[in-house]
Formats: C-alpha cells, sequence, structure tokens
C-alpha cells in the first residue's frame, strides 16, 4: 500500500492574491508585500531612496497600490505596476523634503554622502553608478532600472509607464549611453 | 564600460538596503495602515469641495470688500493701497501696517460678533501681527 503523496500547491498567482485581497483578506495583502518589498525596495534605493526612509516609502507605495488596486486590469506584470507607483511615491518624498528643506533640492532625493559603513560596503563602480543615476532624467533612470535591475521586458515596462515599447527602448539606451560617460 | 558591466552593477544595486529591509514587520505595518486608514472616497470628496467653497469665499468675500471700499464716497484710488492684499495673497505676507489698513477697510461692514479678537483688548490698533491675523482668518470663515 503506498503512502499518500504530500500535496505541494503552487504559490498564489499575484492576479490571486490581489483578487483574494479585494475581498478582504489581509493575509493575501500581507502575501504580495512579502512577495515584492525587497525588490520594490532595491529599485528605490537603486532610484535614490535614502536608507533612512526605505521602509516608509516601501510601505507608502503598497498602501497606495494596495488603494488603487481597481486600476491594476493586468495591463502588465503586478510588479512593474508596483515599480512605477513607487517612482511616484518616492518623487512625492523628494519634493515634501525640499520642502522641509532637510535635502537641497539641487542635490535630488538621494543623499550621496549616505551612511559611511555604507559607502565602505559600494564598490566605487557601484557607487559612480548610483551617483550617475541622478543625473539621469526621472524617466530615464526608472526604464534603466526597470530593464537592467528588475530585468523587466520593454513591453511590460512600457505598458506600466503608458507609453509605447520603442520609447522605453530609446529610453534606456539614453540612459545606458550617458552612464557609461559618467561610469568609466 | 560595457553595457553589460552596467546591467551588472545595476542588478547589485540596493541590494543591501534591501536585504535589510524587515519584510514581515513591513508587511504588519501595510496591513495594519490598510486596517486603520481605509479608503475613503466620500471623505476626500467633502474636503476637497470644502477646500475649493473656502476659496470661493475668500475670493468672493474680498471682491466684495474691495468692491465696496471702492463705492464708499470720498474714496480717493491709491488711499487703500493694501486691500487687494486680501484678496491675492496670503496674510503671512502682510506687514503690521498692511494688516491694520485692511482692518481698518473691514470695520465699516463687518460685526464684530463674529470676530474672535482677544478678550484682553477692545482696540484692534492694539493687536500684535499674529492676533491681527488671527482675527482676518476669522473673518475668511
Amino acid at each position: 500500500m503506498s503512502l499518500p503523496q504530500p500535496v505541494t500547491a503552487d504559490p498564489p498567482s499575484d492576479a490571486a492574491l490581489i483578487a483574494a485581497w479585494q475581498r478582504g483578506d489581509e493575509r493575501a495583502a500581507a502575501a504580495l508585500v512579502e512577495r515584492h518589498a525587497r525588490p520594490l525596495a532595491r529599485f528605490l534605493a537603486g532610484a535614490g531612496a535614502p536608507d533612512a526612509d526605505l521602509d516608509d516609502v516601501v510601505q507608502e507605495t503598497f498602501i497606495r497600490a494596495f488603494r488603487s488596486v481597481d486600476r491594476f486590469r493586468g495591463q502588465c506584470q503586478f510588479r512593474t505596476w508596483l515599480l512605477t507607483i513607487g517612482g511616484n511615491v518616492l518623487k512625492d518624498f523628494g519634493r515634501r523634503a525640499a520642502r522641509r528643506r532637510v535635502l537641497p533640492l539641487d542635490e535630488g532625493v538621494r543623499d550621496v554622502r549616505g551612511d559611511p559603513h555604507q559607502h565602505a560596503e559600494a564598490s566605487e563602480s557601484e557607487a559612480l553608478l548610483a551617483a550617475g543615476l541622478q543625473k539621469l532624467p526621472r524617466l530615464q533612470r526608472e526604464v534603466f532600472l526597470l530593464r537592467a535591475q528588475q530585468g523587466m521586458e520593454y513591453d511590460d515596462i512600457a505598458a506600466a509607464l503608458g507609453t509605447t515599447s520603442g520609447a522605453a527602448r530609446v529610453h534606456y539606451h539614453h540612459a545606458v549611453r550617458r552612464l557609461k560617460e559618467i561610469v568609466k | 564600460m560595457t553595457e553589460e558591466r552596467l546591467n551588472e552593477l545595476a542588478r547589485k544595486l540596493g541590494a543591501r538596503a534591501a536585504e535589510r529591509l524587515n519584510v514581515e514587520a513591513t508587511a504588519q505595518k501595510v496591513v495594519a495602515r490598510l486596517r486603520e486608514e481605509p479608503v475613503r472616497r466620500t471623505a476626500w470628496i467633502s474636503q476637497t469641495w470644502l477646500r475649493i467653497a473656502a476659496a470661493l469665499v475668500v475670493v468672493v468675500g474680498g471682491g466684495l470688500v474691495l468692491r465696496q471700499q471702492l463705492a464708499t464716497p470720498g474714496h480717493t484710488p491709491g488711499v487703500s493701497r493694501h486691500t487687494p492684499h486680501l484678496v491675492a495673497d496670503d496674510l503671512g505676507d502682510l506687514s503690521t501696517d498692511e494688516l491694520r489698513d485692511v482692518l481698518t477697510s473691514l470695520d465699516d461692514i463687518i460685526t464684530t460678533d463674529n470676530v474672535a479678537v482677544p478678550d484682553s483688548t477692545t482696540d484692534l490698533r492694539q493687536l500684535d501681527p499674529q492676533q491681527l491675523r488671527a482675527v482676518l482668518r476669522s473673518l475668511e470663515g
């Protein structure tokens, strides 16, 4: 007599978790946060979120995403959509920081002086890339990160940003060209 | 620097910061905030309408003040040069003298019952700038 095989269910898809959250299942919301929080944090850090604010920006991004999830119709991956919301949240944080004069406006949202420990950890090239990204227009920076850091497809990036695949490709190539000049 | 090398660096970017993130704690905080601050679309709409209404009151009220003053017999254009500030600028931009000018122009058209004049004084000219601003703001509704 053979023993029953343990059932190993596939993890629920993002779409299933979103539907469960819309029915009021808080565990589904928590599962979505646990699944996407780290990639989102990497994207935000790359886009210039100061370390001290990273947790707050991540939280705010999820809050905004869950509150407007009715507008997500599967036009792109949930993660791509989430990251573009993160870009908007980060921009708002930067504006507020500039208004509070915590950071000078011309330094953008990233405190490039940062934590000495973090700087010690970061390679010189990474630090140059981080600084170089801050010199790019926001769209180029986000397209570059979505493509190079997150490995998203151009079609997906275009759908999330409301542009065309060709335009996303152009933004990426402009970003690469500028970054090559900066990070030598 | 090749494109491949740039992509390689980009993949590492933010990795350490992301590793430091306590994902479970973040998930709990997000769920707690969603529970505490449910979407209140109607509340947002009400607030927005309230702001629009308040702005209209200020603009229309300021316009009426200006009109009344211009219609006053003996009014010489240019004498009360500060009054338009009530319509156009923030009260914080006005100096003490300008605030007093505006108040003087309002004396004829308001009833003091609705004005938040501090108990300690009966003369508007004795008020300091902060108190004058408070009085004017109370007039804005």
